[in-house]
């Protein structure tokens, strides 16, 4: 569905991604491991517009994204929840869902989808009328993903849901990231739990310094002896 | 007296208001503080006496095509002078200098042309300026009008603004456009819009004070300084705060007039404005 070829980032001088290759299959869940600054915001941000690429190719569903602005994105079932969320805090939480359900894809499905992310996040149903920006981490985190879920999206990229969460809060936004996915919603995630991730995602692809060192099967990578060092810490081996 | 001036300074109130919506809007929405705003008040004032006197056009059916007109022009504008600005700047610091400077330019470059144009003289005209009674104070006829005009448009703009998509897309924009492109919305295209749209304001308030006040081709300056004022009374980019500061700034003036000397008006308006700066920078109603 997704296919990433030879991708090259640069900022000035910096070169933040070399040449990466990846693909996400219809109904996947691949994941893109790595350490802070190896390149997975840049990646992430290419598939949804927000970065321009120095060269390289990103397909979707046979369709060059490169060509088209980012504010195109969300009409191709596109959704981006980046890194710091991009959510509106100055308006409400109801407004902010509302804008999510802007593109022609999911007008007439908005209510609908609207109950789905309420059943999903009750909390948004009860806090409607709240300025997002006055709401918890966590909270804004459910909204950012409601609004992204709010456009009828064939491919969800998530950027670290879970950063600068509280670990019970990370729990709660894994348990939703668990129902998006069983309801079949194509998603790419980057993340620094490795841990929670790997348990729930299909495949990953392991980023050193702008290039694309490993991949495979997530249940194959846990308990990889080079990925058990880099990511999971000592214990994985003994949980699973 | 204390009625007369009540009445008086809320019905100068409403052309403010409408006067400052329209800047407000292209500085909060598109980001362009517009120097040569009150240029465009009065292209449009002196659109209106032409269209009055040289074709005998009524100036209610005159605001009619002036306003669509001036949102033609905005657009236009906005997509020939101020895209450039916006896509090289960057960030909002560096198109603020820009902006300053290019409109402050366009400013002199309308007045030259109204100069050559209009001359330099005062210009005005006559129409329905007989006497209405408002709770036992007489009230010409026309400013009655302009302010019935301030009201719909302004009052229109704001149920716009608070309950439409198009409005929420507009407010999504003015307060966050990072976020802006996540959603869909293409933010070049919304800023255009409210360029355009603060430049028909311009019109329509340029068109309703042209039915009741007394004006010169060097008047676009003033315009420009009182919308200023009231904007940043209101707090940028704050629709209400900048309806109520306009309505303030009327009756304020007024009373000034009334009460002290009719030659300290501006002065007092420019005093209110020291205090304001100083005192809240962030507008009367503004929070931080
Ligand atoms: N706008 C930018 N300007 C300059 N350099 C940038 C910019 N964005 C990213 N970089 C650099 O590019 C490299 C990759 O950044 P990127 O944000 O993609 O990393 P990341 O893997 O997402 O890191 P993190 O885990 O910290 O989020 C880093 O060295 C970063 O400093
Ligand atoms: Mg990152």
């Amino acid at each position: 569905m997704l296919e990433v070829t030879d991708l090259r980032i640069t900022y000035g001088k910096h070169v933040a991604l070399d040449g990466a290759s990846i693909s996400v299959g219809a109904g996947e869940m691949v994941a893109i491991l790595g350490a802070n600054g190896a390149g997975k915001s840049s990646l992430l941000g290419a598939v949804g517009g927000r970065v321009r690429p120095a060269s390289g190719q990103v397909t979707y569903k046979g369709r060059d994204l490169l060509r088209l602005p980012q504010h195109a994105l969300v009409e191709e079932g596109i959704a981006l929840v980046p890194e710091g969320r991009g959510i509106f805090p100055g308006l409400s939480v109801a407004e902010n869902l509302d804008l999510g359900a802007r593109p022609r894809r999911a007008k007439a499905r908005a209510g609908a989808i609207r109950e789905q992310v309420f059943t999903l996040f009750p909390k948004l149903a009860e806090r409607r009328a709240q300025i997002a920006g006055t709401m918890s981490g966590g909270e804004q985190q459910m909204v950012a993903i409601g609004r992204a879920l709010m456009s009828a999206p064939d491919l969800l990229l998530l950027d670290e849901p879970s950063l600068g969460l509280a670990p019970i809060v990370v729990q709660e936004v894994f348990a939703a990231l668990a129902r998006i996915r069983a309801s079949g919603l194509t998603i790419m995630i980057v993340e620094q739990n490795a841990r929670a991730t790997l348990a729930l995602a299909d495949r990953a692809y392991l980023i050193e310094a702008g290039r694309i060192t490993g991949s495979g099967p997530a249940d194959t990578l846990r308990t990889d002896p080079a990925v058990v060092r880099a990511f999971l810490g000592g214990a994985a081996v003994a949980e699973s | 007296m204390l009625v007369t001036t009540l009445i008086l300074g809320l019905v100068l109130g409403g052309t403010y208001a409408l006067l400052a919506l329209g800047l407000t809007l292209q500085y909060g929405i598109s980001r362009i503080m517009n120097l040569a705003y009150g240029e465009f008040t009065l292209v449009s004032a002196f659109a209106l006496v032409a269209l009055f006197k040289g074709a005998g056009v009524p100036p209610l059916l005159a605001i009619v095509l002036i306003a669509p007109l001036g949102y033609a022009v905005g657009w236009i504008l906005y997509a020939v002078m101020m895209r450039p600005l916006v896509a090289r700047a960057g960030d909002a610091g560096r198109l603020d200098v820009a902006s300053i400077l290019a409109t402050f330019g366009l400013m002199f470059l309308i007045q030259g042309g109204l100069l050559v144009t209009f001359g330099a003289d005062f210009t005005s005209i006559t129409y329905l300026d007989q006497g209405v009674n408002v709770l036992g104070v007489p009230v010409a006829l026309n400013r009655l009008i302009a302010f019935a005009i301030c009201v719909v448009a302004g009052g229109g703009l704001v149920l716009a603004l608070g309950r439409t998509r198009w409005g929420l897309a507009l407010r999504a924009v003015a307060q966050t456009p990072g976020s802006a492109p996540l959603v869909g919305i293409d933010v070049n295209r919304v800023a255009r819009q409210g360029f355009a749209l603060g430049t028909a304001l311009a019109a329509i308030a340029g068109a309703s004070i042209a039915m009741h006040q007394t004006f010169s081709a060097t008047d676009g300056v003033v315009f420009t300084m009182k919308a200023l004022v009231i904007v940043i009374m209101g707090g940028v980019g704050n629709v209400a705060g900048t309806l109520i500061a306009g309505l303030a700034l009327g009756l304020v003036e007024t009373f000034v007039a009334t009460a002290i000397d009719p030659g300290l008006t501006l002065a007092a308006t420019f005093a209110i404005f020291l205090v304001v700066l100083l005192w809240r920078p962030q507008g009367l109603f503004g929070r931080r």
